[in-house]
Formats: structure tokens, C-alpha cells, sequence
């Protein structure tokens, strides 16, 4: 076991960013490199993590604790908050899905052809913010990452977007923001209520603590605070505990994101680089679904159980309105964003399933999801790249001037519409399965979920059929020469991913043997 | 010679009921308050802000001789200290717009919006 | 009390000093004066609290420490005048001397136990402010902001006078704790009591600029020379807010029930309007002035709490936001004044900002600190001061006013998030500004500051 493994995971990429951000400017080619560096580093070093985990127990692994801030709240008693990182069945998928997708996204960054330094400095800081939140076990630390990984994302798509990147950027960043606040409010409430016994021990006063592991303690709780797992005590005419859980639903509903709440998404993917799409797609939206995993469900599970129900319409509207709309589109990213909140509609059916399928088929599918909405996004850049144009009604005949492009982008589809043998279909499969066998939902909501897959087969393929078929502008390819095929970078890129998404799809269990334990522990508590 | 049958001064401050000072203060005061919200020329204000300020010095001392407590006319020089203070910075400032401007309406300042 | 007496001298010092030719002695005498100065309030740290001057002032960790803040927050305003040595019109000693002469008002009104000592403190700040806020003396728009100053200022005066004489007549006393024996002993306290209490926080909140007596924050902090600006907004306000806190926790902490209501409907108003006018502004130093408005509504959040962390969150808040507010203020002047050679109307607009990023990236990051920090932004000193500010209003269970100053603060991030737009998104012709190395320090200390502390809050917080 090597000793604060995890720190150095979450930290090192801030040494790149700062590195970056004091050579001088002339250094362009630098920059890149050292940005591959750090980001090869961070996939080496999940690997090692993944290496020393064992999956035979549901504790946090490899945890690190360290003092940072005691405050004295007068009447209140003492304010602890640690720095503590660990590792568990929910988090390594991720760790390890982030790490490969920040790897790709540095170099499809490669086109990025103005303020280099900038970019990679930000960039390297987006990814340290990124870990430290799957990591984080103090709901402080969680949040500090959580709110502080906007900046980057906020600069990466305001700076380097498209012509309406100031309102994508900004807009992005005000609902994130009310998300985090949300969540900020929860948080208040629950070092108020939660003590740590131990410390309150050694120190002989209440130390309150932020310490996410004993806050799924109902026995740490005051017994008259706000936040009682008694339950008892109102606000605004609601259980307090319960409007507690909606806040924090709602802020990483934002994040997911769930329908209503995501009408930035579209926004910001539109107007973002290729890059930070990649990111925002295979990484970001996980950080709701891996929040409500890691905060709202165990913290809040009396909450979670009796609204399973309503989490579970909200996200068969999410997978059916994403659908209906992605059909709706002509702008292919606007299409594949919408694609996005379908299929992260069944990471929240499968949560709300409360089952071990739902909930082992929810994390699969934000690993899955990761990467095939990388590769979409990627695509999506590939042909950007070439034309500056993506509206799908504007292409024909695709396959004649690039058949290996082709050939992949049917891949893709496939996986993400789905077709067994990739992973798509086990994520769906598993979710659903799980909405099917809750007790706790109807069959017929499950059922309506279904309907998403059958939407997504049908604006991929026919997404497919108008791009790529049909009669070719030119006779001869020759006379469209900017239309060429995937060079070697390109292919670098997506082969890789492909390949993780195949083997995914083979051999599901290598996944859902990491996440069983912690799930299965999870669930317990609402036995 | 003549008996010193004067009165002393509390007692002829305590003559009349302490209710009556109290209203008086508060109608001066409001006059005052209303001077200020109502007048434009800047010297007017000026006045209905002293008569804000006499206002009180009349309460503090007749509050002081109810309680037989000294404190609250030492007050009253400090207020009629500072007040003379204030006097002198503010007719220097109306000076100032004066030569700039010609005039101490306030109406006239506009370059700011309110 | 060391702080009141060596100013007082010193500032005479100052003053004389101006006799001589050159003006180049004064700002680092001055500086020299508030190092001192800053240094002896901090010499009976460890002392018992204890009273001054026949039971005047009263001197404990709290006072001390806003006294600190005060000092400190003028020291680096009056690091950024520069001499004033670009207007030949200026009148350097006389300027070092009335904001050395208003400290020793702040800091009276910090430490006051007697109320006449808190109308003492007060009018020798504003008065020194009112000649400050003028000193452009052929600028109208210095005119007029000193003369509306004046006039709000007198007019907040006179009602807190008459408040104070109300209080008087109900109570027997001026003194605090006089005043506090009188509230404890009577459970149904006087409606002249009532009245004494409501005009006297009437004319405080005149001086802090809380809605709805905020209408004449933002002319006269969009018309005084932006130097005089960030003296009032930082120092002015804090102990404004110092002297509202010893007031309420001194003397009418017992009768919570009976002005909690009312001041929460002030905080509640205060921060709805500080915010979203703020949102409408296009000057930079409009919005400042609004966004004073709204952090004065935050304060205001605390201070209607009242629970015992109050006291540390007011402090830490006080500190974190004049500290960002300064930068932001030295970054604006250095701006103005280069974009005030092309375009007079832009200077102080956020346009001024429009391209900062490139050509000055130093000043662009301070701004962009300083505005987060305002914003509240986690890993600056401005988050930490709203998460105490909100804990003790969550620990006293004013759990709509929670809601309201979160949404507020969502509100705040949309206009502080302009002049970081401006900064790096759009392209302007600013050229590269230089900077004194000691201008640049400054700004760089008061940066790292906001950092440090949104890093390690329980350095400062322990302390109080």
C-alpha cells in the first residue's frame, strides 16, 4: 500500500496546472505535453489504486484523514472539518472512468489554437477539482470541490466556446451555483445536527463534524436538531428531513440532469469545445448521480425510501422527454445533450429502483454513459473539425468520404442505442431490471422506461440513415478534399474508447463486482 | 433686604407637566423633519436640521431636570459642540457648490441620479 | 485606548508636516503612524476587558479586533492614494490627517459604552468624510456627493439623537449597561423606550446603509473620488456595524422579541434591494455601491440573529469584505485612469475592465479574487464569512431569511461575474498599466489575504 496514494491522485494534476501557468508564453507545444503528462499520470495512478482495492468489503479504502479546520461556535461547540479522501465500490468506477476520459479529452484538445496556456492551466485544475470531489468523505471538502470545479468549466466554455458563449457559460454557472447553494443549505443543517462521538469525547464538547461517514449514522444526531432522524420537527410545514432530501435531490438533479432543470445542458454543449463537451458529458453530469449515491440516499434514506416513487417519474420523464426531444433536433450536439439526459434518466430510475440490480445498473450506466458520450462528442468534433458545420440536415452521404468514420460512428450509435455486446444495453438492462423488480414502483413506470430505448434506436439510426447514406454530394470524393478520413490522433482517440465500451459489454461483471459490496451494504440501510 | 423668594430653576422647569416639553420637542422635530423632506434650498434644510438638533437639546433637558441627572445636559454641549462643527463643514460644502454653481438648489444637482 | 490617543497626536504630527515643502514625507509618515497604531491596539490583547475614561469606552477582544480591522483596512487605503501626488489641486496632509482624525471616530464608535460617546465617534467620522467625499473641489459631481452626504448624514443625526434622548428619558442613563440593568428589570418595556430604540437604529442603519435609508449609498460612492469611496465603504461601514453590535448585545439583548422583527424586515429589505439593483447597473462603482448595500444586508442577517457566534461572524464577514472591497477599489482606480485617457464616460463603467485579462493578467487575477470573494465563492475569505454569517442565523432558526439571503447571493454572483466577463471575454484597447511595486504589493497582500483565510478560517475566527 503506498501511503496517501489517494492525495496524491487528486493533487498532482494542480502541480501540472501550476507548472503551466508560470512558463512563459511562447512554450505552446510544452503546454500540451505537459498536460498529456499529468493526465497519463492520472490514469497510471487510478490503475494503482485499482490495483490495491479489494472488492471483498464495503468499507472506504485507502482513506486519508487529516486536521484542517477546527472552528469554536460559541454555544454551538466546536466545528470540525477534515480533509479526508477514500475510496469505495461507487467511486472507483468513476475515478477510473474520469481519469481515461480527461486523458482523451487533453488530446482532442490539440485543436484548441488560442490562449494555450490558459487552457491546459485550467484544464489540469478542472481535473484536480473533479477527483477531489469522487474522493471527498467530508460533505466540506465535497462541496468546496464541487462548487470550485464551476470556475474552470465556467472559463473553459466562456473562453474557448462558440459565438454565444457568454450566455452558455453564464447560464451554466448560475444553475450549477443555485444547485450548490441548495446544497450548502443542507449542509448547514447537518453539521448543526451531527456530532462526531469520538472527538466530543476526547474534547468534552460537541464537536460538530462534516464527516460524510457519520452522518449516515442516525445515533450522531442531536436529538432535538434540525435534521433528527426522529423526524419530528417541521419547517414550512414539512419535515424537516424531507425538504432537506429535496434540496439536495434538486442540486444534483441540476448537475444530472433531470428534466426540468436541464436547460443549460443543451446550452453548454452547443457553445462548448469539443474538449470540454467530452468532459462536461463523460464526467460532469456523473458528479449528480454519484452525489446522490454518496450524500442524499445514505444520509437521507427515510426520505429516499418514501419518494422513491416520485424520483423514479422524475426520471422516466427525463428518458422520455430527452427522447422525444433528441429526435426533435438538427443540431447534432443539441441531439447527442438531449441523448444525454435520456440516458441519465435511467441512472435515476435505477437509484430510485432501490435494488441491488437498479443500483449496481445505475453506476454501470454512468460509467457507460462516461464513455460513450465521450465518443459521440468526439465524433460530433471529428466532423467540426472538418466542416464547422453541424447540422445534420446539412450532410448526405458521409460514408463515401469517410468510411472508418463511418464505421465508427455506427458503432457508437449502436452501443448507445443499446444493441447488446456493448455496454449501453447492460446499464439499461440492469436499470430497468431493477425498476422491475421494486417493490416500491409500479411496473407500468418501468415499463414506460423502456420506451426510452426504443426513442434512442430511433433518432440514432435515423440520425445515421441522413448522414451518412444517401446520395453523396460529389461523384468523385476527391472533390471534397477537406472531407478526409480519421487521421492517426482521431483514431487514437476513439478506437480505445470503443474497445472500453465492447469490453464492457462482454464482461459486465468486472464492473459490478467493484460496485456489489458497497451497493449491497448501502442498501441494507433501507431494510 | 428682599427675601430670595426666586425659585430655583428645576423647580420652574418642573412646572410644567413633562409631557408638555415631550410634545413640544416632537413637534419641532417633525417640523424640522418635514423641512427637510419638503424644502430644495440647501440652506433651508440646513436650518430644519438644527431645529431636528434643538429639538432634542430641549428633551435632554427637560428629561434631565425630571431626573435630577446632570448627565443629560452634558449631552447638550456636546451636541451644540459638534452640531457647530458640523455647521462649519456643511456651509463650506454650500459654498463650494455655490462657486461652482451659482445656486444651493438642491434640484439643481443632478449629475448624480438619485 | 491607545489607538484614540496616538491618532489623535499623530494625526496633529501629519498635519504639520504638511508645513514642508516637500509632500513626499507624508504618505510614508502616515503609513509609519498607522503601523504604529495598529500595533498599540493590539499590545493588551491579553488583557481582561476593562473601561476607559470614567467608564466611556470599553476595551475587550471584540473591539480590539474591529479596532485592528478599522486600522489595517485604512492602512492599505491610504498604501493605494499614492501621495496624491497626480493632482496638483489635492491637499495631501490635510487628507492623511482627517482620515487619521475619522479612525479615532471609528474607533470610539467601536469600543463606545456611553451613547454620547457612540454620537462623539460618529460625527467625528462623517464630518472627516464629508470633507473627504468633497475634496474634488471642481468636480460637481464631488460637490454633490459631499453635499448629499452631508445633508443624509445630519439629517440620520438628528434622528439618532432624538432617539438617543428618548432612550434617556425611558432609562435614566446613557450608558450601556445602565441602559441593559433598566431592560432587564422591567419585563414590558416603555413604548418611548420602543420609539427611543427604533430611531436610534434608524440613524445607525442611515450611516451602514441599510434599505430602505439606503437611497444616498450610491451617489455618494459613485460621485467621491474612488479613494474616498473605499474609505467610506470599508471603514465607515464596519464600525457602523461594530457600534450596532454593541449596541444590541450591550444594552437589548433582553428584549430580543421585541426589535428582531424589525430589523429583519430591514435586513430582508436591505438585501433585496442592494441585490438586484446591482443587477441593473453599468458602473462599476455603482454596482460597488450596491453591492455595499447588500453586504451591509448580510451583516444585518447576523446581526438580527444575535446568537453568540454573531460577534466572530460579523468580524470575520467585516475583514473579508473590506479586504476584497479594497482591491477591487485599487484595481478600479489604476483602470480608470488609464481608460480615462481615451474615454472619459468609460472609466469607471465595467467596460473599463474590457480586456484585462491579456494585457495586465496580475490585475485581472486580483479583481477576479476580489470579486469572488465578494461573491462568496468557496476557497475565499467572502465564502467563510457568508457560512458564518448563515450558520447563525440557521442556529437561531430564521430559516426564510436563510433562504432569501442564499437566493441573494445567487443574485450577487450574476454581477460580480461582469467585471470578470469584462476582464477576460471581451476584447479592449487597455494597454499594459504600470504599476508601482509598492501599489502592486499592496494589491498582491490584500489577494493573498482573501486566499489565506478562504483556506485557513480558524486562524482568524480562533482568535475572537
Amino acid at each position: 500500500m503506498i501511503p496517501h496514494l489517494l492525495s496524491f491522485l487528486t493533487f498532482h494534476p494542480l502541480v501540472g496546472s501550476v507548472v503551466i501557468a508560470l512558463l512563459p508564453n511562447s512554450q505552446k507545444e510544452a503546454f500540451k505535453w505537459i498536460a498529456v503528462f499529468f493526465c497519463a499520470c492520472q490514469v497510471v495512478v487510478s490503475a494503482v489504486v485499482y490495483y490495491f482495492f479489494s472488492t471483498q468489503t464495503a468499507d472506504f479504502q485507502m482513506v486519508e484523514k487529516a486536521d484542517w479546520i477546527t472552528l469554536s461556535m460559541g454555544s454551538l461547540g466546536t466545528v470540525s472539518i477534515d480533509f479526508i479522501l477514500g475510496v469505495d465500490g461507487i467511486s472507483l468506477p468513476l475515478i477510473m472512468l474520469s481519469s481515461v476520459v480527461m486523458m482523451v479529452g487533453v488530446f482532442s484538445s490539440f485543436s484548441i489554437a488560442k490562449r494555450e496556456k490558459a487552457y491546459y492551466s485550467l484544464y489540469l485544475l478542472l481535473t484536480t477539482s473533479i477527483m477531489g470531489c469522487f474522493l471527498a468523505l467530508d460533505f466540506f471538502l465535497f462541496f468546496l470541490f464541487f462548487e470550485f470545479m464551476l470556475l474552470p468549466m465556467y472559463f473553459l466554455i466562456g473562453l474557448w466556446g462558440g459565438p454565444r458563449r457568454e450566455y452558455a457559460s453564464i447560464k451554466f454557472f448560475l444553475y450549477t451555483l443555485v444547485g450548490s447553494l441548495l446544497i450548502l443549505i443542507v449542509m448547514i443543517g447537518l453539521y448543526i445536527s451531527v456530532i462526531d462521538p469520538y472527538e466530543s469525547e476526547l474534547a468534552k464538547t460537541m464537536v460538530h463534524t462534516f464527516d460524510l461517514r457519520l452522518m449516515t449514522d442516525g445515533r450522531n444526531y442531536l436529538p432535538d436538531s434540525i435534521l433528527t432522524p426522529s423526524g419530528e420537527i417541521t419547517l414550512l410545514g414539512v419535515p424537516s428531513r424531507m425538504l432537506a432530501f429535496w434540496l439536495l435531490f434538486i442540486g444534483f438533479a441540476i448537475k444530472l440532469p433531470i428534466v426540468p432543470l436541464h436547460t443549460w445542458l443543451p446550452d453548454a454543449h452547443v457553445e462548448a469545445p469539443t474538449p470540454v463537451s467530452v468532459v462536461l458529458a463523460g464526467v460532469l453530469l456523473k458528479i449528480g448521480g454519484y452525489g446522490l449515491l454518496r450524500i442524499a440516499y445514505p444520509i437521507f434514506p427515510d426520505a429516499a425510501a418514501e419518494y422513491a416513487f416520485t424520483l423514479a417519474i422524475l426520471g422516466v420523464i427525463s428518458i422520455v422527454y430527452g427522447g422525444f426531444n433528441a429526435l426533435a433536433q438538427n443540431d447534432l450536439k443539441k441531439m447527442i445533450a438531449y441523448s444525454s439526459v435520456s440516458h441519465m434518466g435511467f441512472v435515476v430510475l435505477g437509484i430510485a429502483s432501490l435494488t441491488a440490480e437498479g443500483l449496481n445498473g445505475a453506476v454501470y450506466q454512468m460509467v457507460s454513459h462516461g464513455i460513450l458520450s465521450s465518443l459521440l462528442f468526439l465524433l460530433v468534433g471529428v466532423l467540426y473539425d472538418r466542416t464547422h458545420n453541424r447540422l445534420i440536415d446539412n450532410y448526405r452521404g458521409l460514408i463515401s468520404y469517410m468510411p472508418l468514420y463511418t464505421i465508427i460512428t455506427g458503432i457508437t450509435f449502436f452501443a448507445s442505442l443499446g444493441l447488446p455486446g456493448f455496454s449501453g444495453f447492460i446499464g439499461e438492462l440492469f436499470t430497468l431490471m431493477g425498476g422491475f423488480q421494486s417493490d416500491r414502483l409500479p411496473v407500468w413506470l418501468t415499463a414506460l422506461g423502456t420506451l426510452g430505448i426504443i426513442l434512442a434506436a430511433a433518432y440514432f439510426l435515423w440520425t445515421f440513415q441522413r448522414m451518412f447514406f444517401g446520395k453523396p454530394w460529389a461523384k468523385n470524393p476527391t472533390e471534397l478534399p477537406f472531407l478526409s478520413d480519421l487521421n492517426r490522433l482521431e483514431k487514437w482517440m476513439l478506437i480505445p474508447l470503443v474497445l472500453m465500451s465492447f469490453a464492457l459489454g462482454i464482461f459486465p461483471g468486472w464492473l459490478f463486482s467493484l460496485s456489489d459490496k458497497t451497493v449491497s451494504h448501502l442498501l441494507k440501510i433501507f431494510e | 433686604m428682599f427675601p430670595l423668594a426666586t425659585p430655583s430653576i428645576p423647580d420652574v422647569v418642573q412646572s410644567i407637566p413633562l409631557q408638555n416639553y415631550v410634545l413640544l420637542a416632537t413637534t419641532l422635530f417633525i417640523i424640522g423633519i418635514v423641512g427637510v423632506l419638503t424644502r430644495r434650498n440647501a440652506l433651508i434644510i440646513f436650518m430644519s436640521i438644527e431645529l431636528m438638533l434643538n429639538a432634542v437639546n430641549l428633551l435632554l433637558i427637560a428629561f434631565s431636570t425630571y431626573k435630577s441627572d446632570p448627565v443629560g445636559q452634558v449631552f447638550v454641549f456636546f451636541i451644540m459642540a459638534v452640531a457647530a462643527a458640523e455647521v462649519a463643514v456643511g456651509l463650506a460644502i454650500i459654498v463650494m457648490i455655490y462657486r461652482n454653481t451659482r445656486t444651493i438648489d438642491i434640484g439643481f444637482l443632478n449629475k448624480l441620479k438619485w | 485606548m491607545l489607538p484614540i490617543v496616538l491618532l489623535s497626536i499623530l494625526g496633529l504630527v501629519v498635519l504639520f508636516l504638511g508645513f514642508q515643502k516637500s509632500k513626499n514625507l507624508l504618505l510614508p509618515a502616515t503609513l509609519l503612524v498607522l503601523a504604529i497604531v495598529l500595533v498599540a491596539n493590539f499590545l493588551h490583547w491579553n488583557d481582561m476587558p476593562s473601561l476607559y475614561f470614567k467608564n466611556m469606552l470599553f476595551e475587550n477582544k471584540f473591539t480590539m479586533a474591529f479596532s485592528g480591522i478599522v486600522i489595517f483596512s485604512a492602512f492599505l487605503i491610504v498604501a493605494l492614494t499614492r501621495g496624491f501626488v497626480d493632482d496638483e489641486s489635492a491637499q495631501p496632509a490635510e487628507y492623511y490627517t482627517l482620515m487619521l482624525f475619522s479612525l479615532v471616530g471609528a474607533v470610539m464608535m467601536i469600543g463606545f459604552e456611553n451613547l454620547i460617546m457612540l454620537f462623539v465617534g460618529i460625527e467625528i467620522l462623517s464630518v472627516s468624510m464629508f470633507i473627504l467625499t468633497g475634496s474634488d473641489k471642481k468636480n460637481l459631481r464631488s460637490n454633490e456627493a459631499a453635499l448629499k452626504y452631508f445633508l443624509m448624514g445630519a439629517f440620520a443625526t438628528g434622528i439618532m439623537l432624538f432617539g438617543m434622548a428618548l432612550l434617556y428619558g425611558a432609562t435614566g442613563s446613557f450608558n450601556l449597561t445602565a441602559i441593559k440593568g433598566y431592560v432587564m428589570a422591567n419585563n414590558a418595556p416603555s413604548a418611548m423606550l420602543y420609539v427611543g430604540l427604533l430611531m436610534l437604529l434608524i440613524g445607525m442603519l442611515f450611516k451602514v446603509s441599510a434599505a430602505p435609508f439606503h437611497f444616498w449609498t450610491p451617489d455618494v460612492y459613485d460621485g467621491a473620488p474612488t479613494i474616498f469611496t473605499t474609505y467610506m465603504s470599508t471603514i465607515v461601514k464596519t464600525a457602523g456595524f461594530a457600534a450596532i453590535y454593541r449596541l444590541l448585545s450591550g444594552s437589548f439583548s433582553g428584549i430580543y422579541s421585541f426589535w428582531w422583527m424589525t430589523l429583519a424586515v430591514i435586513t430582508v429589505l436591505t438585501l433585496l434591494a442592494g441585490n438586484i439593483t446591482a443587477v441593473y447597473q453599468t458602473s462599476f462603482k455603482r454596482m460597488m455601491a450596491y453591492s455595499s448595500i447588500s453586504h451591509a444586508g448580510y451583516l444585518l442577517l447576523s446581526l438580527t440573529a444575535l446568537t453568540n457566534q454573531s460577534q466572530s461572524a460579523i468580524v470575520f464577514y467585516s475583514l473579508a469584505y473590506s479586504i476584497a472591497t479594497i482591491s477591487a477599489f485599487g484595481v478600479l482606480m489604476l483602470v480608470a485612469k488609464e481608460t480615462g485617457v481615451h474615454s472619459y464616460e468609460n472609466a469607471e463603467r465595467f467596460e473599463a475592465f474590457n480586456g484585462l485579462g491579456k494585457k495586465n493578467p496580475l490585475l485581472a487575477f486580483v479583481l477576479t479574487v476580489s470579486m469572488l470573494s465578494l461573491a462568496g465563492i468557496p476557497l475565499t475569505a467572502g465564502f467563510w464569512g457568508k457560512f458564518f454569517v448563515f450558520s447563525s442565523a440557521a442556529d437561531r432558526g430564521l430559516t426564510w431569511m436563510l433562504v432569501i439571503a442564499i437566493l441573494m447571493s445567487t443574485v450577487g454572483i450574476y454581477y460580480y461575474f461582469k467585471a470578470i466577463i469584462a476582464a477576460y471575454m471581451r476584447e479592449g484597447e487597455l494597454s499594459a498599466i504600470k504599476v508601482s511595486p509598492f501599489y502592486r504589493l499592496i494589491l498582491i497582500a490584500t489577494t493573498i489575504i482573501t486566499l489565506v483565510f478562504g483556506l485557513m478560517p480558524d486562524f482568524l475566527k480562533g482568535l475572537v
